[in-house]
């Protein structure tokens, strides 16, 4: 297993931004971030401020050059990070560079010019004149590009002055403003409107002539800017530019986590064991040699982020369950593995038969198939989930079959199966009843499945404090294991809870060593690791918990009755009898059987998923760690 | 007054009880919880995949209803007596109450969950606590449903 490092390193405020610039451009460490940690240093240490106005102007210069890069239908995409050059001079100094290489580029001319244009025909449209061709004075162009397209851009703007006062736009409203005269005064109008007219078609042909000739200079200006350079180059530094910035504004965000002291900087960063050495020959060489790199040691109670394991793809419906409760520890027990087996188990009693089990088989089979010739990134939200579950469903599928064998339920308990005797422990039946007649036998099996299914998650529990070498909390696992198996063995030994009168009486010695010796023990070795308070909460809590926990796995009994009651239902309806289907009832069986695979899996689904997460999550999985991501330039 | 009961019209009651009541429970847990979806939907529909247990357990009161409900029909022909009567009119009050529970504590804890999780969705699994323990409440209802049943 590849182990996280912790490197702590010290340099020249020079360097800074030259060292972290290098550490992105590897791509393989995530920084710790300082600022959560400087009560540690006792004021030592003080944030490392970046200098101001430096995450304003990477958003300034960008949102300029995404202007030029508008006008001159440059798309949003990237260079790949190679191409673009690295620097090693400060963040200060590779902006202002961006900025001079910027004005010199001729694209926020070319871009003027374009939106110019596009002014002009727009204004042309509206006042529904044609422009036409005119002939301009030479001496125009010897001035720089910049000065004509200001001189456009003014006249066209007395232009657009000039049309407004004129009226030309607004003939609508002059429409309206006739209608509501009277007679006589209408005739008087029409007669001053034909003036008019005549004269704002003459001043019409006058703007047409202007804009012409406007249009004619912003053209001439393009044309010859294209001349003297190349549109494909340009595109090429507006891409490198707008790279170079995006990349100051990562270093510059990154470098927000840092520490510093009067002239020096002070981080500390994750890496991965095989990548030490690279990264502390990294930096020697990005300072020259002036810095101090050492590797620190972990603290123990220190967060350090986990590499995110790769699953293989038919686990990736657990990861996805098991993500969505929280992200692993770095040293805690991978709950994915075992959930792939659990969670078919807990789904298959609850859903046990072997029809709809035989379908989902199916079902899984062939989205498998699917799988491998639509991409699960382009089908829609739906799809796209049972696309990822399809090895899931085959699971479940087949943990419904074997259980549908020992429960006796083909397409609900027709009678076509009979149950599978698997065993007896005690009074607890493993099979060979059917649930809807003989409920207790089943709620005992329930609760006999859940405290198996918690014992998992207490056993792991135990392995985690080990791993993680928290050995004082190693023994609470085990008294916690030694109250559930003694709270259900003096339930089953003195026939339920209903005589708990005897549990005082004649059981008192037992009750005494199952249930309230563990409970001491677990209060003395929470008091050990934690302190008095927490250990008495902790034993009441943990009291509490065992009871309701265990009641709460009675929910297969319930939902795995609510499954055959409901196949149930639909058998009666369709008139089965003893395992004997007639023509008939075939379509009422069907439709029963594709509306309790929708409603009762989603449910069953739903609460498989609870048992999980709450019930057996809560004993082993903090859920609380962080992924390892490192930094790396996008 | 005395007011004699028939056996069965009280077995029905209990009937009436456990398939109304767990309805109505779910109903209002579905439409207080899918209107909350339906809102968070627009902004954020990646989310609806893990929204959606809260619908989906305010149904399952409606389920659990169903399950007393039948269980108290395939016994009607041996409810002769009064006190079996009783037995389960007392059955079908407990599973009304208990998912009665349920769904209030789903309609609170699941809206309230829906909002938290667009605003922050890290807090989903610690909110999610509250929904599914309301709902373990129904639960608890159920099993003494049953055992009720199973005595008469």
């Amino acid at each position: 297993m590849t182990e996280m490092r912790k490197l702590a390193v010290i340099l020249f405020e020079d360097h800074v931004d030259a060292v972290i610039r290098s550490l992105g451009e590897a791509g393989v460490v995530q920084f710790v971030n300082m600022r959560e940690k400087l009560e540690v240093w006792k004021g030592a240490l003080v944030p490392y401020e970046v200098p101001t106005g430096i995450l304003t102007k990477c958003s300034d210069i960008l949102s300029r050059i995404e202007a030029s890069s508008r006008g001159l239908n440059i798309g949003p995409e990237e260079l790949p990070s190679e191409e673009i050059p690295v620097r090693n001079e400060p963040i200060e100094e590779v902006l202002l560079g961006v900025e001079r290489k910027l004005a010199e580029l001729p694209a926020e001319s070319l871009a003027k010019s374009s939106i110019l244009l596009s002014r002009i025909d727009e204004l042309a449209q509206a006042l529904e004149v044609k422009l036409e061709g005119v002939t301009i004075e030479e001496s125009l162009l010897e001035k720089s590009a910049e000065e004509v397209l200001s001189e456009i851009e003014h006249g066209l703007s007395e232009i657009e002055e000039d049309v407004s006062t004129s009226g030309l736009m607004d003939r609508k409203a002059l429409a309206d403003r006739m209608k509501a005269l009277t007679l006589e005064e209408r005739i008087e109008v029409g007669r001053k409107l034909l003036e008019l007219r005549k004269y704002l078609t003459d001043t019409r042909l006058t703007f047409a002539k202007k804009l012409s000739r406007l249009r004619k200079i912003a053209e001439m200006v393009r044309q010859s800017i294209e001349a003297k350079t190349k549109l494909g180059e340009i595109r090429e530094d507006l891409l490198t530019l707008r790279g170079t910035v995006r990349r100051e504004r990562q270093v510059a965000e990154a470098e927000q986590k840092l520490a510093r002291t009067a002239k020096t900087i002070y981080f500390e960063v994750w890496v991965r064991d095989a990548h030490v050495k690279e990264i502390v020959e990294r930096i020697q060489k990005t300072t020259d040699g002036n810095c101090i790199t050492s590797e620190e040691p972990i603290g123990h109670d220190e967060k350090q982020p986990t590499i995110p394991k790769p699953v293989p793809s038919f686990m990736s419906a657990f990861e996805k369950l098991t993500l969505a409760s929280g992200y692993p520890s770095a040293h805690e027990v991978n709950p994915i593995p075992i959930m792939m087996i659990t969670f078919p188990i807990l789904f298959g009693i609850m859903f046990a038969d072997v029809g709809q089990g035989a379908i989902f088989v199916v079902l899984g089979a062939l989205l498998t198939y699917f799988k491998r010739k639509i991409k699960p990134e382009e089908a829609g939200d739906i799809v796209r989930y049972f696309l990822i579950s399809s090895e899931m469903f085959i699971l479940l599928g087949l943990a419904a079959i074997f259980w549908g064998f020992v429960f006796g339920e083909f397409f609900g308990p027709s009678g076509v199966l009979h149950p599978m005797n698997l065993g007896r422990i005690g009074p607890f039946y493993i099979g060979g009843f059917e649930p809807m007649h003989e409920p207790m036998k089943m709620i005992r099996f329930a609760l006999l499945i859940g405290a198996l299914h918690m014992s998992l998650g207490l056993g792991l529990k135990l392995i985690n404090c080990i791993k993680e070498r928290h050995f004082k909390h190693a023994p609470i696992p085990v008294a916690w294991l030694w109250l559930l198996w003694g709270g259900l063995s003096m339930w089953s030994y003195w026939g339920g809870i209903s005589s708990i009168s005897r549990w005082f009486a004649q059981g008192m010695v037992m009750l005494a060593g199952l249930v309230i010796t563990p409970l001491i023990l677990l209060v003395i070795f929470t008091a050990i690791a934690e302190g008095v308070m927490e250990g008495i909460g902790f034993g009441v809590e943990v009291f509490a918990e065992t009871l309701s926990h265990t009641l709460s796995y009675g929910r297969l009994m319930a939902l795995g009755l609510v499954h055959s009651v409901m196949n149930y239902l639909f058998l009666v309806l369709g008139g089965v009898e003893h395992g004997h289907f007639p023509p008939m009832s075939i379509p009422i069986v069907a439709t029963g059987t594709v509306l309790v695979m929708i409603i009762e899996g989603l449910i069953v689904f739903v609460h498989t998923l609870r048992l999980h997460w709450i019930e057996w999550f809560s004993k082993f999985y903090s859920g609380e760690g962080i992924p390892f991501k490192p930094f790396k330039f996008t | 007054m005395n007011v004699v009961l028939d056996p069965s019209l009280t077995g029905l009651m209990g009937i009436l009880l456990a398939i109304g009541v767990p309805t109505i429970s779910a109903a209002v847990a579905i439409i207080v919880c899918g209107t909350a979806m339906a809102g968070v939907g627009t902004e954020k529909p990646e989310l609806l995949s893990r929204l959606i247990i809260t619908v989906v357990l305010g149904e399952a009161l409606a389920i659990y209803g169903l399950l007393i409900a039948f269980m108290l029909i395939s016994k009607l022909p041996s409810i002769k007596t009064m006190e079996a009567a009783s037995k389960g009119l007392m059955a079908g009050v407990i599973i009304a109450v208990g998912t009665g529970a349920a769904g209030a504590g789903i309609s609170y804890a699941g809206s309230s969950l829906i909002g938290a999780t667009a605003e922050r969705p890290e807090t989903y699994s610690s909110n999610v606590i509250g929904v599914v323990l309301s709902e373990a409440l129904a639960i608890y209802g159920l099993l003494i449903a049953f055992m009720v049943i199973g005595t008469i």
